[in-house]
């Protein structure tokens, strides 16, 4: 599906990820109104409110939304795993982009225990959580280091990189106090083989919002600002490959990164030469080293080199994870995806500070839900 | 007595010592066999058979999990286990736990299907899922 007019993204807001105790409605209500802020807009201008969570009650959604007022507006409760964040963006998206309203926007949250890890259990056993998300992607690792010969050292220096950038992100989860080498990454304790609790992503909570609109609005609220049009959302579900696993917490094949990825690249009429900074589902630092590929970043089997070569890393040919990705920032399920779209926003707005990728015109965010969702995003700037 | 901890996956071996059997779905018309069974092939969206399927296979991967919940530094209550991605000879590739210890396995080695224990129902009856049991010894 293409988009029948151009939509821009006009605001972004965020609460803190992390550990913390606020409570879910704060931190949507946080990241609702510093978007609105963000956009120059009152809730009142807002056709079309997605929201995006995992954990929680059935409505919390339309009910947190009364605290950005009462404006009668459609209120739509997304859930997709991890992917929730991406999913409810592309729904405002696609609200703007079909005509059906002027302004939409999109807020994701969750608690602590509104999280990946809740939404696959603890609970009574059963077949389809006989394996948890750890073992799935500990799978993929371990059969690239049979196959390509990937070392512990090249995960330890993918996640290493992730938790340097989050440190330069007041929002992220984890900040450490000083620079995170490999070494303290292959020295905390196991996870899943060869994962270990430093490669695994952030579990905490945060909320992350972002609003859309057409062209028209934008050029009205730019305010010197540049322009940051979604160039492509595409979405996949799975699609049957050899070797497709049916049954686990997390299934499906990585192909399908590649699959969407590819759809997004022909609706933007831009290729993976054109991206100045990527956002991927890193809950463990081998999903990042295939998406390398699977994105079209490097060749087949030449994501290790990326990483040797600090090509991943601000100031490197294609910063990942700007803002520390899934294991930096932290990954509560909701708001992902949109934290996402807050970091590349920023990044093409030229406001993200020590972070930020010099010259950016291009970003796309990538998230996968449970394995069998699959959400790219292009945004790009306009001047 | 053992009993599948969810109907439809696999059934219970006869004897103590024979695997379970894993059923499965073949679609005629993408010649591809799959597990669990599914309702339509998801190939070529034509109708499907019931079919048993092999109860031995080759490792595709393997990993050890220690911390199962993602943010958590809690070890699992039984100190870790195994697991494996296992690619069955019909092409079919499942994963379950994996018997034994780091250091014990390999990619490409031959794996056998078991049942395993996980709860137990109020009349007494162990509910099971299923596991690989290695046939040989890393090389």
């Amino acid at each position: 599906m293409t988009m029948e007019r151009d939509v821009y993204v006009i605001g972004v807001g965020i609460h803190r990820f992390g550990k913390h105790d606020v409570s879910r409605r704060d931190m949507h209500y946080v990241a609702g109104i510093t978007a609105l802020e963000d956009a120059g807009l009152s809730f009142k201008d807002v056709g079309a409110l997605y929201t995006g969570f995992i954990g929680g009650a059935m409505l919390d959604g339309v009910t947190y939304a009364k605290d950005l007022g009462l404006t009668g507006l459609p209120v739509v409760h997304i859930e997709n795993a991890s992917a929730t964040g991406s999913s409810a963006f592309r729904e405002a998206v696609m609200s703007v982009a079909g005509g059906s309203t002027e302004v939409a926007m999109a807020i994701g949250f969750d608690g602590r225990l509104g999280n990946v890890a809740q939404a696959v259990g603890p609970r009574r056993p059963s077949m389809d959580t006989n394996l948890l998300p750890a073992a799935f992607f500990a799978f993929w690792a371990v059969r690239r280091m049979h196959d390509n010969g990937t070392t512990v050292e090249t995960y330890a220096k993918i996640a290493a990189k992730n938790w340097n950038h989050a440190r330069f992100n007041k929002y992220a989860e984890r900040q450490a106090e000083q620079e995170i080498t490999p070494e303290v990454v292959l020295a905390a304790p196991l996870v899943a083989y060869p994962h270990t609790a430093m490669m695994a992503c952030g579990a905490g909570a945060g909320a992350a919002a972002a609003i859309v609109a057409t062209r028209q609005v934008a050029e009205r609220l730019a305010n010197g600002r540049p322009l940051v049009r979604v160039a492509a959302s595409q979405m996949q579900s799975e699609r049957y490959q050899p070797g497709h696993v049916f049954l686990g917490a997390i299934v499906g094949p990585s192909e399908s990164t590649r699959i969407t990825a590819n759809l997004a690249y022909e609706e933007a009429g831009l290729g993976p030469e054109d991206l100045d900074l990527v956002h991927v589902h890193d809950a463990f630092p081998i999903e990042e080293l295939m998406y390398y590929e699977l994105l079209g970043i490097c060749p087949e089997g030449e994501g290790d080199r990326l990483v040797a070569e600090g090509a991943t890393t601000i100031g490197g040919r294609i910063p990942f994870s700007t803002d520390g990705g899934l294991i930096g920032r932290g990954h509560p399920g909701g708001p992902t995806g949109l934290a996402q779209i807050w970091d590349v926003t920023q990044q093409l707005r030229g406001e993200s500070g020590v972070r930020q990728v010099e010259g950016a015109q291009v970003g796309l965010a990538h998230m996968m839900g449970a394995g069998s969702v699959c959400v790219v995003h292009i945004l790009q700037r306009e001047s | 007595m053992k009993v599948p901890i969810e109907e439809g996956y696999f059934r219970i071996p006869e004897g103590p010592d024979e695997s379970p059997v894993l059923l499965g779905s073949y679609s005629p018309s993408a010649k591809t066999y799959f597990w669990p069974r599914r309702k339509r092939c998801p190939i070529t969206l034509d109708a499907v058979e019931d079919c048993e399927l092999s109860n031995e296979g080759i490792i595709y991967s393997w990993t050890f999990v220690l911390l199962p919940w993602l943010g958590s530094m809690e070890a699992d209550k039984s100190g870790g286990f195994g697991a494996a991605q296992v690619d069955l000879p019909e092409g079919v590739r499942i994963q379950a736990p994996l018997e034994g210890k780091m250091g014990d396995w390999e990619i490409g080695q031959r794996v056998r299907l078991v049942t395993r224990t996980v709860d137990r129902a109020e009349n007494g009856d162990e509910l099971c899922t299923i596991a690989f049991r290695l046939l040989e010894a890393a090389s």
